[in-house]
């Protein structure tokens, strides 16, 4: 890394580039909108702001793009060399990298309980990184881990230069045009205030010269027939990433309480529970696979008559469970 | 709606019954409350920007809708203005999309000085087929279908843009006009009742715009007040010459042998045609009144005048035109070739003979079509034929991209114009190519 990126010298000088990284109904989009609606203000700059997502349900990988320079912008392609990578939700990162193409003494925001250390480090980065726990900050003021009123006021740190009082204007006035309630209204307030003290920013070294470098299009290969793409109508479609992130099943039987009633089995759209056959029984579970297919609908859950299946807290990026401690 | 109107005598007319005057327009005008009282400025995506337009006009009173991604949010933000503002205004959220264009339909025919606008999208715009077709030949000018372009094809499904959807109904009879960005969708909706209600029009329009590349993208929006719009509407718009029609007796009641079919469609024809003219004269009206410009047939980059002896001259439309205006200069720098590109506005009737002219230098055509066809493209189709009969006419390259909605890259647009410039250079031309990320697939 020769030297950090000055954002606003990418700004006046050419296009500032940003991408995020998030989970769709995690308010990703929301966070970019208001960050648009902010940096309008400023009658010098023209802003381009605009999302990517598909028909998928709430958990699946959504993008957010944003441009901004002094001068007009016309180009309307996505935003692949970003110089600011937020992620929003760090459970994304098992879909994509989020810091593809990033150039070297780039920004990166990520709304995350772990320092800037440890995440430039986990994630191999190298330049500003600011982290927040915007989850934390949610579910103490929202009450749902909806980390994108910090990751917001994270991104307006890294840009720098923003009034505070412009920025949190910003953010409730997005919230207002989505004619949310008065009392959620405040409690947003809560939580950018609270926002304002916890980011954290440091800068590193981690990356390596073929890390989060962009992988050639070789073409779309052959498609079976009907079939929407290579990952549709096969077990290459990784249905996990549509969980809701921070959490993972868990099935535990250490009293051999299973009844081999196979609800579970049959209820699982996903065939991801594991069952050998019992005489006296029926089909004992004897445990999930929940690496890929698992979406935690919640089927098994509700069908268990003895309680065996479990949702805990989980986090995909890193492999620990909340209860685990976090390597300082 | 309940404009507390007053009943007027009624004149009978060999098409049933006529009620002259039975709307008050200036009780319509009086009622409008403005949404902008001064020129102001916004952080809008496009299907806001559209909303907002139609929100502002006096002659729309009635907003008749049924959701579909991705222009949902057109429908969403008029009846979220209409409900936090009560008024004359009202929102008539229907069964389907069928039902929507027969909405149109009565409301329009009923009253011929006001506008009726909706928006969909894909197979939404297909379901509205039957009465499309109807409206198109019907002269209710006074219809604004706002398209927001979706691959029309249920499968394999897909919610981003792509043209299919206004390039399978090219032939419906609307005015089919392309914008880009916030800020041309909003001109254009403004614009559109005046060349659609023009006395020598009479034909309804469709705006359209990319789905989630523009519709959901937001830019700085610049909002005129509702005063001077209507000023700006209604120099171009005079009370309709023909009778509001209710009762039953609409525009479609006629059923007519092929002697009489075929002068209907001349006439139809005819009509259409006069847009060649009227649209820059109204486009040129609105820079005047507004200082932006208004409508075009296209928009050009890269050109020094018409007929200009450009290497290279693209033919495309929409947002992903702007990443090859933003990449042009760089290119004929590097490769030393001379290049402009012409995105075009007016889809249907096509401009021919301005797009006959503005080619007539070219070394190399290369058109870029944004939609699925088994063969050359649709655009590459119509722009054959506008050179066709040049004495030199430039070579077409045909090429795809963009399908789906999937992103033109800078790197697919320095392929597309390197095969352009093979092509300058000699090298055999393929009938169609397809491209993404910078590969020729």
């Amino acid at each position: 890394m020769d030297t950090l990126l000055d954002l606003r010298d990418v700004i006046a000088r050419g296009t500032l580039e940003i991408r995020g990284d998030g989970k769709a109904g995690g308010g990703l989009i929301l966070a970019f909108q208001s960050l648009a609606a902010l940096l309008l203000q400023d009658p010098t700059l023209h802003v381009q702001e605009w999302p990517f997502f598909s028909s998928a349900r709430r958990g699946a990988n959504i993008r957010s793009f944003m441009r901004v320079s002094a001068r007009p912008i016309t180009a309307a392609c996505e935003v692949t060399r970003p110089t600011v990578a937020l992620l929003m939700n760090e459970g994304a990162t098992a879909a994509v990298d989020f810091a593809e193409g990033v150039p070297d003494g780039g920004t990166f925001v990520i709304n995350t309980r772990h320092s800037p250390a440890e995440c430039a480090q986990h994630f191999k980065l190298s330049g500003r990184v600011f982290t927040v726990p915007g989850d934390d900050i949610g579910l103490k003021h929202l009450k749902a881990p909806l980390g994108n009123v910090s990751a917001f006021v994270a991104l307006t740190h890294a840009l720098g230069g923003l009034d505070p009082d412009a920025v949190g204007k910003s953010f409730l006035a997005s919230l207002r045009k989505r004619r949310i309630p008065d009392s959620v209204i405040e409690r947003n307030r809560a939580a950018l205030d609270a926002s304002r003290a916890a980011v954290r920013s440091g800068v590193y070294r981690c990356a390596g010269p073929a890390d989060h470098t962009a992988a050639q299009f070789a073409g779309y290969g052959a498609l079976p027939v009907g079939a929407q793409s290579p990952l549709r109508l096969s077990l290459g479609n990784r249905t996990a990433n549509y969980a809701p992130s921070g959490f993972r099943l868990k099935f535990d039987d250490p009293s051999g309480a299973c009844t081999g009633c196979a609800h579970c089995i049959t209820h699982c759209p996903e065939g991801v529970i594991h069952f050998v056959p019992d005489d006296r029984r029926g089909l004992l579970v004897t445990g999930v696979d929940v690496t890929n297919h698992c979406k935690l609908c919640g089927e098994c859950i509700a069908v268990c008559p003895e309680h065996l299946f479990q949702q805990l807290p989980y986090e995909e990026a890193w492999g620990v469970r909340d209860e685990e401690p976090v390597a300082p | 709606m309940s404009l507390d109107l007053p009943i007027l005598p009624r004149a009978t007319t060999a098409a049933g019954e006529r009620y002259d005057g039975v709307i008050d327009l200036e009780r319509v005008r009086a009622a409008h409350q403005p949404v902008h009282r001064r020129r102001d400025q916004l952080s809008a995506d496009g299907n806001t920007a559209a909303a907002i337009a139609t929100l502002q006009m006096w002659r729309c009173i009635l907003y008749p809708g049924f959701p579909i991604t991705p222009s949902t949010k057109w429908i969403e933000t008029v009846a979220a203005y209409v409900a936090s503002h009560p008024g004359k205004k009202r929102v008539k959220l229907l069964e389907a999309e069928h039902a929507v264009a027969d909405y149109l339909a009565g409301a329009a025919a009923a009253c011929r000085d006001l506008v009726f606008p909706t928006a969909t999208s894909s197979v939404g715009l297909d379901h509205m087929t039957e009465t499309t077709r109807s409206l198109g030949a019907s002269g209710l000018g006074n219809v604004m279908v706002i398209n927001v372009y979706r691959a029309t094809a249920n499968y394999p499904l897909c919610i981003e843009g792509d043209p299919s959807d206004a390039l399978a109904h090219r032939d419906d009879g609307f005015i089919q006009l392309v914008c880009r960005g916030p800020q041309q969708i909003y001109d254009t909706v403004l614009q559109a009742p005046c060349l659609g209600m023009h006395p020598e029009i009479m034909t309804p329009t469709m705006p359209g715009y990319w789905g989630i590349k523009d519709s959901h993208r937001s830019a700085r929006l610049v909002v005129e007040p509702d005063e001077e719009i209507h000023a700006f509407q209604d120099a171009w718009l005079p009370e309709s010459r023909l009778p509001g029609l209710l009762n039953g007796d609409t525009a479609f009641g006629n059923c007519v042998t092929s002697r009489h079919f075929q002068g209907f469609k001349l006439d139809q024809k005819r009509r259409m045609e006069r847009v060649f003219e009227l649209l820059p004269r109204i486009g040129a009206d609105f820079e005047h009144h507004f200082g932006r410009p208004g409508l075009g047939l296209f928009d050009g980059a890269g050109w020094n005048g018409t007929a200009d002896d450009v290497d290279i001259a693209v033919v495309g439309m929409g947002p992903d035109f702007g990443t090859f205006e933003a990449l042009r200069a760089g290119y004929e720098k590097r490769h030393r070739v001379r290049v402009a590109g012409m995105a075009m506005r007016l889809l249907t009737p096509f401009p021919r003979e301005a797009v006959r002219a503005r080619l007539a230098g070219a070394g190399v055509v290369l058109v870029v079509n944004h939609a699925h066809h088994y063969g050359r493209g649709h655009l590459t189709l119509d722009v054959a034929d506008a050179i066709a009969g040049l004495p030199d006419p430039p070579r077409i390259v045909s090429v795809f991209a963009g399908l789906g909605g999937a992103d033109v890259s800078e790197g697919t647009w320095e392929a597309l114009l390197d095969r352009a410039r093979a092509a300058l250079a000699g090298a055999p031309v393929p009938a169609w190519g397809m491209f993404h990320e910078g590969v020729a697939l």
